[in-house]
């Protein structure tokens, strides 16, 4: 018989647990996370690839949006919280004390379950960030402006109505706007906590689609309750349940051939 | 009748009614208000009666129809006042306002139905309105030009003419005095206190003495050239004058200087009469009082009012969003902060005369007295800020409705989605940025709320004022044309004590009455503006940054 | 059935249409063996009506097929199956074409017997008994399809080789029949042709084990040998 030749799947699959550095965006270090007396995330540990799309799923409450939060320090503003272990972005520990979380967060944007668009312009939200940089050049405004919506796939949509309220969109342009705003500073990773939770079907695969220009700009990390949109979206998915990473592969293989009976149950909609 | 208490039918006609119960109380305030106040600018008849005393003597009385009411025969009787031999159980009896003060003891007068004859309202009766003694009812029988009778053919229009020229001159006079004249009284009052000041001081050389009283003498000198103006003025003003002949048949010479309108109710038609009523209200909304508050019109007080609660307002609102913002932002929850709230809540309950006396003892005396030693010692003994004045007043109701704004800033507060916080801090901002950025023009509607409340509270507030600003009768408006324009250190009139005012402590109680009810309705009307303005803000507010899961 | 888990879904309904659709392959599969236990009695016995009833009750299995077919799709469009129901929705389409093709054979065989009933008879027995293996094949098949169960469909899947020998073995019985009597050539190729037909039931049945196992183990067993399988399967 013919040995087996490898599948194109299996080719584009990383070895996840030994990326390089090079190939690493971040890197979580046995992360503990307690809310109070509660602990919420157990010794969390992953590497997520640069210019890829990662999914966490799982049951809610499991963690999976309190463990995107910790990625850009979202998580500093719950008084109750405190966190162990260890974040390296592109190789630099993001807890590490002299850290400049509003820095950090330039650096990792981070779009929301609900469109949360500020009561201003479209333009204005978009040069949001930039404006909290101190940018006033209106040429570099425009430009950033620009080029964030057409990142956003939304430029088309508003080009003529840049100066109206952004409450005057749909949720879905609105989840755009926000994304707009969020590459309109550049980050280096993109964290989507169940971006599409609050749209409509077709306004979901909109942002879909646009995920999957995103990634060969940024690293994304997205959260997600739906886990067809889990698998049609990442690279790489991660399960959690209760406050552990159960199951972290390439989303072929989750999705397929999940190797542990709670990822198993889990996906295939089953009680465990 | 258990069906139709379990239908709820019941529930809805007790809310109901509840709602209409309260509908027609405030409609019912506004209308009683509004037709007592407004009605006393309508021109009423004026009767001429012919009355016969019971020992046969004859008068004649002329005066405006005020009130009427039936009492028993035996009350007339037992106050002293003699009757018919036959007379009814019940006799109804007028009250007159009969004007012409300095002739008559009393320009109120009852008379009863018994002695009238006849009743009468001739054409040509004129009401004079005086600069002072009040009304004025009589007969026109000439015109004086400096001391010479004037033959005209129509007298009405030569009166008129002739009226109008006194009362320009009048208003001539009157420029000159409040404004060039005024400034010069001020700008030697400030000379005096500089020089005072730099005398304290010890740097009172005799160069300074001869520049200030150079200055001294080169506004004296302007003074006398403007007071020459106003004599002038006056003079040409006193040529005129009319003569009258009153109810009791006398020829009484008007000067023409006192007489600020003049008109013939019973000689006008409807729209003649309305004019004069708008006129009339007019004149009440723009100008002066007169005669202790009694006559003329609430300007001072309404402008009192309005700047009192506006500047309380620019007072109020950043100190109640700032604490706010810390309360809701920065502190940490705990009992501390609770305690805060709650002694912030338990602030709105406190009776506002007690903050009057809180703006007496602290304000006034211990602030102001501390600013006039510091700042004014020149014009000490007499004090500036040492005094109860426009800017304590504001302080004050600005603590009384210091509640107000914080509890409805924070409910706005609360009310805005983490969400969008979030999303400001997401993307890099600090949380001061975000809260200058975002939140606080987010939850500006709600400020707008707050201060809504606020100059509700405050514009019908009047004990704490009578302790710390508020006083019967102001010289000066706090805003004028002398630097540095607003004077916040004076004293200002307010309608809400005003009516106290017009309403118990005046002369004359009977022909106060529809003042004070006009005087209400235009201190509901102006709280009502205050509010309307102040809700269209918030209601574009709104609009503008309409929440999100709206 | 305790590894298939199929009734723990948290939605009932889709519990019930994966049942159901099991059930109809196991139908399937039951009506399949049928054909094939009934094509044997007739080449045993060479009954023709025994034949024609095989040839007709084969439309019967077409449109199990088509109906279990239908079935997936809707499955795959309402339920987006993953993981072990996706395996089992792929294992039982492509059961079903095996089971197809299984009875087309059988029917292949029913022709040979109605065509060859009144002429001189080849030795049919060895391919008789041929066919008496592969339907013990096919049976345990279907029954590891049943249970689901690896271990059976390993050894199945290894002792297809077995049919295969024998299927040898009948070529060359059957060629020197040929080589006999050449004027028996016509008769004896349609022979041939019912034992190949066999032989590729082996093979189908072996193709079910290979279903059975990617269902369960999530691996793809497909073109390797034997020995990798089971290094494959540790």
């Amino acid at each position: 018989m013919i040995s087996v030749a490898p599948t194109t799947a299996n080719a584009q699959a990383l070895d996840l647990a030994n990326l390089t550095e090079a190939q690493t965006a971040l890197e979580i270090k046995d992360l503990n996370l307690y809310y109070g007396s509660k602990q919420a995330l157990f010794d969390v540990s992953m590497k997520i690839p640069k210019g890829q799309v990662t999914a966490f799923i799982g049951p809610s409450g499991c963690g999976k949006s309190t463990l995107l939060r910790c990625i850009n320090r979202m998580n500093d503003l719950v008084d109750i919280c405190r966190i162990e272990g260890q974040i390296d972005l592109h190789g630099t520990n993001i807890y590490d004390r002299n850290v400049d979380v509003a820095a950090l967060r330039r650096r990792v944007g981070m779009v929301f379950q609900r469109p949360n668009p500020f009561p201003k312009s479209i333009y204005e939200n978009v040069v949001y960030g930039l404006r909290l940089q101190g940018i006033k050049d209106r040429r570099t405004l425009d430009e950033a402006v620009e080029r964030s919506l057409r990142g956003a796939a939304l430029w088309d949509e508003v080009k003529d109505r840049l100066h109206d309220n952004a409450f005057g969109l749909s949720g879905g342009q609105q989840q755009r706007l926000v994304i707009a705003r969020a590459i309109a500073i550049e980050p280096e990773v993109l964290l989507l906590d169940e971006p599409t939770s609050a749209l409509d079907p077709i306004s979901t695969l909109v942002i879909e689609e646009l995920i999957n220009e995103l990634k060969s700009k940024y690293t994304v990390v997205i959260v997600t309750h739906n886990m067809q949109q889990a698998a049609r979206v990442s690279d790489q998915t991660a399960f959690m349940y209760m406050g552990e990473l159960i199951e972290y592969a390439d989303t072929n293989t989750l999705f397929t051939t999940p190797s542990l009976k709670k990822t198993e149950d889990y996906i295939t909609g089953r009680y465990g | 009748m258990r069906n139709w208490f379990k239908s709820g039918a019941p529930w809805i006609w007790m809310t109901g009614g509840a709602v209409s119960i309260s509908l027609v109380a405030v409609v019912g305030l506004l209308v009683l208000i509004a037709w007592r106040g407004l009605s006393f600018f309508w021109p009423s008849t004026v009767y001429e009666f012919d009355l016969e005393e019971l020992n046969g003597q004859r008068h004649t009385v002329i005066g405006e129809l005020y009130d009427s009411e039936k009492v028993s025969a035996e009350r007339v009787l037992s106050s002293g006042v003699k009757l018919p031999e036959q007379h009814d159980e019940v006799i109804t009896r007028y009250l007159l306002k009969t004007g012409n003060r300095e002739y008559v003891d009393l320009d109120f007068r009852w008379i009863m139905e018994t002695q009238i004859k006849t009743k009468t309202a001739p054409q040509d009766i004129a009401v004079f309105e005086r600069s002072t003694n009040g009304n004025f009812y009589g007969y026109v029988e000439g015109l004086l030009e400096a001391g010479e009778a004037v033959n005209a053919t129509d007298k009405r229009a030569e009166l008129i003419k002739r009226m109008e020229r006194a009362i320009a001159l009048n208003q001539q006079a009157d420029d000159l005095q409040h404004g060039p004249i005024g400034s010069i009284n001020y700008e030697l009052e400030r000379l005096r206190l500089k020089e005072r000041g730099l005398a304290l001081n010890g740097e009172l050389d005799e160069a300074a003495k001869a520049d200030f009283e150079a200055q001294r003498q080169a506004l004296h000198d302007d003074y006398l050239v403007l007071e020459k103006e106003l004599f002038a003025f006056r003079d040409q003003a006193s040529r005129d004058a009319v003569i009258v002949r009153d109810m009791d048949g006398r020829q009484v010479t008007l000067p023409m200087q006192k007489v600020l309108d003049v008109h013939f109710p019973n000689d006008m038609g409807f729209f003649a009469k309305f004019g004069h009523w708008v006129h009339q209200l007019a004149k009440f909304v723009s100008s002066d009082p007169r005669e202790a508050n009694t006559e003329g019109g609430v300007f001072p007080a309404i402008f009192g009012t309005v700047f009192m609660v506006m500047l309380m307002a620019v007072i109020v609102t950043p100190l109640g969003v700032v604490a706010a913002i810390y309360l809701h932002e920065y502190a940490k929850k705990g009992p501390i902060t609770k305690m805060i709230r709650i002694a912030v809540i338990n602030l709105a309950g406190v009776p506002s005369i007690v903050y009057g006396v809180f703006g007496l003892g602290f304000f006034v005396y211990m602030v102001g007295g501390s600013l006039d030693q510091i700042f004014y010692p020149e014009a000490l003994p007499s004090p500036t800020f040492g005094s109860p004045g426009v800017i304590w007043s504001a302080l004050t109701l600005a603590i009384l409705t210091l509640p107000v704004v914080i509890v409805s800033t924070e409910e706005g507060l609360s009310r805005i989605p983490s969400s969008v916080r979030q999303g400001s801090l997401a993307l890099g901002a600090t949380k001061a940025e975000t809260l200058w950025r975002i939140i606080v023009p987010m939850a500006s509607p709600a400020i707008m709320t707050g201060l809504i409340l606020a100059v509700a509270r405050a514009a019908g507030e009047v004990a704490p004022l009578m302790l710390v600003g508020v006083v019967k009768m102001a010289p000066t408006l706090p805003l004028d044309g002398n630097f540095p324009y607003f004077h916040l250190e004076r004293k200002f009139m307010h309608l809400g004590f005003h009516i106290y005012d017009v309403g118990f402590q005046s002369p004359n109680v009977e022909a106060a009455r529809p003042l004070v009810y006009a005087t209400a309705f235009l201190l509901v009307t102006v709280i009502i503006g205050l509010n309307m303005s102040a809700i269209s803000i918030r209601n574009r507010l709104r609009e503008k940054f309409r929440s999100l899961d709206q | 059935m305790d590894n298939m888990n199929l009734n723990k879904h948290i939605s009932g309904q889709f519990n019930a249409e994966l049942e159901n659709v099991r059930n109809q392959v196991l139908v399937m599969g039951g009506l399949v063996e049928q054909q094939m236990n009934d094509v044997i009695d007739a080449v045993h016995a060479q009954e023709k009506e025994v034949a024609k009833r095989v040839v007709e009750r084969d439309r019967k299995v077409n449109s199990l097929e088509v109906s279990i077919d239908e079935e997936c799709t809707r499955i795959i469009a309402k339920r987006q199956p993953a993981a072990s129901d996706l395996r089992l929705v792929i294992a039982i389409i492509k059961t079903i074409a095996d089971l197809e093709r299984i009875g087309d054979e059988a029917k292949q065989v029913a022709h040979m017997v109605i065509d060859n009933a009144n002429k001189t008879q080849p030795p049919l027995v060895s391919v008789e008994h041929m066919g008496r293996n592969v339907v013990k094949m096919l049976h345990d098949s279907l029954d590891a399809f049943a249970r689901m169960d690896v271990e059976a469909a390993i050894k199945i899947h290894a002792s297809d080789i077995k049919v295969n020998r024998e299927y040898e073995s009948v070529v060359r019985e059957l060629m020197t029949f040929m080589m006999e009597d050449p004027r028996s050539i016509p008769n004896v190729l349609k022979v041939l042709w019912a034992a190949r037909a066999m032989e590729r039931v082996g093979d189908r049945c072996k193709n079910i084990c290979e279903y059975i196992i990617y269902f369960v183990k999530g691996k793809d067993v497909r073109h390797i040998d034997s020995n990798e399988m089971e290094s494959l399967l540790k």
